[in-house]
């Protein structure tokens, strides 16, 4: 466990970089993404969405346009047009009401370790 | 020591976690920690606080503003990584007696004319109008005046403060508003900036509460889940701990600790051993799973109302996946569908509203030794699937392209009737090998040849359905038939495709758990207050017996006890 919260706090350091990542840390991030996140989200190539869109994919793909789920005006206002990046990600993370004032989901992480978590997973879905 | 150093010591050990323990993958332990008067020194917490709120959702975010206001340092501890709890899922329609909407409008709303109301539907078996207390006991007429005192008063701070302004929707029913003398409207809020359709509601208030929390200055931890409650050796309650996703905290709270942690819907062990009916579950948020039950058994505490739940039908098959997004069927969709049994036959009012039509799945069937209505099977045609789909309500109908996989379909009554089976076979360790009849088809036939005949002439002559205001209220999206008398009824279509979703009776969230006084104050035995801890919500036991007063029923009253609990805590001596 500890020696996942020193990885954790260079990922967090080295956030724009590409972080190279042993498979346990990995795993570590997976699980505490599944945690944190599965309440409303889903994760594998073509599961169905929750009360939130499926991830898979989701960086590198259009904010606010996923097939088959249907966004509140409020996320659709503040993100279409945009791309999810790792940047945006980690914003968006760290406080979604200060990217989307009107979004539906309201998740607010200062831990910049955990948020490095989070993205670690959500990149890894491709 | 002065409170400056005491705020110094606790930041100072903010990060001195007590074990590394990983919270989700260690064992929960819960209960109470007792600390002899030197540990009980502030030097051993990591952080400090005047309230401690465990718990960020319907309950949790008011009475956490309602303290803070005061002028109280708070925090909230939230289980899940996101706040609003079940409310976030709600349409989150508050139900306030005499609110200000209504003086302002003129409708009367006299305190008498309340406590009649939920008096006979709570204990419709004491109820007697002249008795002094209208066959309530003493707490349960307490807790009901409570509600008809605070619950406004709560609700006009929230808007005041822009942390929850509502619209009045003064035409909304009490879900009993037909009995003479005692029915009302005009008592349902709604958050203002919701839709049209009323349905977003615990989407909005999550949000404009918890921004209202953080702007006001009310710390905020997700992800940290409250253990155990903190004694001193005088036995009152001074802090809490707090576990995380590195360790666990401990947390002082100089003035009180208020639960607000829901109810026991996802803690099968707890639905087992205390709700009346064998329900799979519920829509409440997955984190509700009885903590507070657990924690506060070491207490000597008094369990009350736990046999009861704020009920709604919900899909069978969500409920045994364990689909955290389920939401249960608060308006059932479609006028040409109806709900069978095994044997192909109606049962029931399918638009009775969701707290009294989820109890008909629970019927005892006592010469057979059986649940005969565990199960129900909701079934539509074309028509129903193209005007009456929908996202909202947790309807089992729902729009082409999403997760349809409760749907079960056939081109003919004979094909739906072989897939209905089939899937049954599926779940046969959940159902108790329930199957169809040999005679379903014949049965089904029938049901819908006799069911027409109702839908043509507008008139249910077995279960009367439409025939209450709140049926309608629910009806949900239907094709526009100009002319017809009932609008919760049409015609199933004597040709296929036909679409089929199992239904059964679920908890929205259980409403027992110790007893509190009307300030939220936790009972002992002997009904003194356990010193510094209260409960507000689905974590305490609810005065309402089996009753669902209203759509809100279960919020409003809620932002009332809020209120008190935040005042009543305020005034607590800061305890060592």
């Amino acid at each position: 466990m500890k020696s996942n919260l020193i990885a954790g706090s260079l990922v967090a350091a080295a956030l724009c970089t590409t972080p190279a990542l042993a498979a346990d840390d990995l795993a570590a991030a997976k699980e505490l993404t599944v945690r944190q996140c599965s309440q409303c989200h889903t994760f594998e190539k073509g599961e169905k969405h929750g009360q939130g869109p499926n991830l898979f994919g989701l960086i590198g793909r259009p904010a606010a346009a996923v097939d088959g789920f249907v966004f509140s005006d409020g996320i659709k206002e503040a993100l279409q047009g945009k791309t999810w990046t790792v940047e945006l990600l980690d914003q968006w993370l760290t406080d979604t009401l200060a990217v989307a004032p009107k979004a539906q989901m309201v998740y607010f992480q200062d831990e910049a370790r955990v948020r490095a978590k989070l993205i670690r997973y959500l990149e890894s879905l491709k | 020591m002065s409170g400056k150093q005491i705020k110094q010591q606790a930041d100072k050990t903010r990060r001195g976690f007590l074990k590394a323990a990983t919270a989700g993958t260690a064992a929960a332990t819960f209960g109470a920690v007792t600390l002899g008067p030197k540990e009980a020194q502030a030097a051993s917490f990591d952080a400090e606080y005047d309230v401690v709120v465990c718990g960020g959702g319907g309950a949790g975010l008011p009475v956490a503003l309602f303290s803070r206001w005061l002028g109280d340092k708070v925090v909230v501890y939230e289980k899940a990584a996101t706040l609003g709890g079940t409310s976030f899922k709600a349409a989150y329609w508050y139900w306030v007696p005499n609110n200000a909407a209504m003086q302002k409008a003129g409708i009367p709303d006299s305190k008498e004319h309340f406590l009649r109301y939920v008096a006979r539907l709570s204990q419709p078996q004491s109820f007697d109008p002249k008795a002094p207390k209208l066959g309530l006991s003493d707490w349960e007429y307490s807790m009901c005046e409570a509600i008809y005192d605070s619950s406004s008063v709560g609700t006009e701070l929230l808007a005041e403060k822009g942390a929850l302004p509502y619209r009045h929707v003064a035409p909304v029913p009490d879900y009993f508003a037909e009995m003479e003398t005692i029915g009302a409207s005009g008592r349902v809020l709604f958050p203002k900036d919701g839709a049209a359709s009323m349905s977003d509601g615990g989407q909005v208030a999550t949000r404009t509460l918890s921004t209202a929390c953080r702007r006001d200055g009310v710390t905020v931890r997700t992800s940290h889940r409250v253990q155990k409650v903190i004694l001193n050796d005088k036995r009152e309650v001074i802090g809490v701990e707090v576990q995380n996703d590195e360790g666990t905290l401990r947390v002082k709270a100089r003035k009180a600790v208020i639960f607000a942690t829901g109810g026991f819907t996802h803690d099968p062990e707890l639905r087992k051993n205390f709700l009346s009916i064998p329900a799979y579950g519920g829509c409440a948020a997955m984190t509700n799973e009885g903590d507070f039950i657990r924690i506060s058994s070491t207490l000597g505490v008094q369990l009350r109302n736990m046999n009861y739940a704020w009920m709604c039908p919900i899909s069978f098959e969500k409920a045994i996946a364990k689909d955290p997004s389920m939401i249960g069927c608060f308006s059932v969709a479609g006028d040409s569908m109806i709900f069978v049994d095994k044997n192909g036959k109606r049962v029931v009012n399918e638009k009775l509203h969701y707290n009294e039509l989820a109890q008909k799945f629970f019927e005892w069937d006592g010469a057979n030794a059986q649940f005969p209505y565990l199960i129900l099977t909701s079934i539509w045609d074309q028509r129903a699937q193209d005007h009456s789909a929908s996202h909202e309500y947790g309807r089992l109908i729902v729009p082409p392209g999403s997760d349809d996989r409760h749907v079960i379909k056939g081109a003919t009554l004979e094909e739906l009737a072989a897939n209905i089976d089939a899937r049954l076979q599926k779940y046969a360790s959940h159902n108790g090998g329930m199957r169809i009849s040999a005679d379903y088809v014949q049965n089904l036939k029938a049901t819908i040849k006799r069911y027409n005949e109702f839908a043509a002439s507008g008139k249910d002559l077995d279960f009367h359905r439409g025939e209450r205001g709140v049926d309608l209220l629910f009806n949900g999206n239907v094709k526009e038939e100009p002319g017809r008398k009932n609008p919760t009824m049409w015609p199933l279509s004597d040709k296929g495709p036909y679409y089929a979703a199992f239904v059964t009776g679920g908890t929205l969230d259980t409403k027992g758990g110790p007893k509190t006084n009307p300030e939220g104050q936790v009972l002992d035995i002997a009904d003194q207050p356990i010193p510094g801890l209260y409960g507000v919500g689905n974590c305490v036991a609810s005065a309402s017996g089996r009753a669902y007063w209203a759509g809100g029923g279960t919020l409003g009253p809620i932002i009332g006890f809020a209120y008190r609990a935040a005042n009543a805590a305020h005034k607590e001596p800061v305890r060592g």
